[in-house]
């Protein structure tokens, strides 16, 4: 993991991110907006699925999931511009290896989500209850991504990496 | 001033400083608010300028009081944030701008909330005034997100 470290500050990412004063704030911005679209669709989407706001057919649910997914898909590419930027700090810090690991889990329930109950609900009108696993796949997800937001916004503070 | 140099010495603005888990917790907080309120608001600004159509005008009602919790939780911790700093805070230009752009969210919130109410009640289409607000407030959040982050570089 050390070589893999060493490579990573050799990069012109790592010079990107870095190398400008203007560069690490403004990663920091996109993340944080990206994060509120991402935990605002969650939202909604996961509180329908627990069986909050029935009147919401699944299908307008759904409609929210390309939002969510590019969401991420920013926090992605601008997490992944903080790791190049000062790998070292990151990898000491337990919190933000607990963050990685609550995004790994929220991405298997996301595929538990997709492959067994999207299938099942999502020709669910309004007013119709969705079955238990539905609703734990929900919580579950609400559990995950609060976690990560948690988790993301201590790792300054915990652990012995600094940051 | 004088009120500033007082709210700074108070009991809370010294947790905030001082204890180990004072600025962490409200600052934690601070995220999660933060991503209720902003989140959920950007979410119900795009319904109502023709996204997630399938969404009925009447659900968005209770997401509204969801994302007033998170204005909530919000100014709870951001006053204890506050506290700590608050001499140095107020002569802050980005962030009094941050704090000018919330209060105009808030705002753009409570307005676009009566609309929705209207609109769920009467069934009648939101109105292209309405949609303009929703646009503006979308602008709006997204530079106070910005000058919040920014705020900790100065």
């Amino acid at each position: 993991m050390d070589a893999v470290m060493d490579w990573m500050v050799t990069t012109p990412i790592n010079m990107l991110v870095i190398g400008y004063a203007w560069s690490w704030p403004t990663l920091e911005s996109l993340h944080f907006l990206a994060l509120c679209t991402l935990m605002g669709s969650l939202l909604v989407m996961d509180l329908r699925l627990i069986g909050f706001q029935r009147m919401i057919p699944l299908q307008a649910v759904h409609s929210l999931m390309p939002l969510a997914i590019v969401s991420f898909a920013i926090n992605f590419i601008t997490g992944v511009g903080f790791l190049f930027g000062d790998p070292y700090t990151y990898a000491a810090n337990y919190a933000f290896w607990v963050k990685m690991s609550l995004i790994v889990l929220a991405g298997l329930n996301f595929l538990v989500y997709f492959t067994k109950v999207e299938p099942k609900i999502i020709h669910l009108g309004p007013n119709e209850p969705t079955p238990p696993l539905a609703k734990a796949v929900g919580v579950l997800s609400l559990v995950f991504w609060f976690g990560v937001l948690s988790y993301g916004r201590l790792l300054p503070y915990l652990g012995t990496g600094g940051g | 001033m004088g009120f500033l140099v007082w709210l700074e010495a108070t009991g809370l603005a010294d947790w905030v400083r001082m204890s180990i888990p004072g600025y962490p917790s409200m600052i934690a907080l601070h995220a999660l608010g933060m991503a209720i309120m902003v989140g959920l608001s950007l979410v119900l600004d795009l319904r109502l300028l023709g996204w997630f159509a399938g969404i009925p005008l009447a659900a968005l009602r209770r997401f509204f009081g969801l994302a007033w919790i998170g204005f909530g939780i919000n100014f709870v911790s951001g006053s204890a944030l506050f506290s700590a700093q608050a001499t140095s805070y107020i002569v802050d230009v980005i962030f009094m701008s941050k704090m000018t752009l919330v209060l105009l969210g808030a705002i753009t919130a409570a307005i676009l909330q009566t609309a929705v109410v209207k609109s769920a009640g009467t069934g009648e289409p939101i109105t292209g005034g309405t949609k303009a607000i929703a646009a503006i407030a979308i602008v709006i959040w997204l530079s106070a997100i910005t000058t919040g982050r920014l705020t900790a570089y100065l």
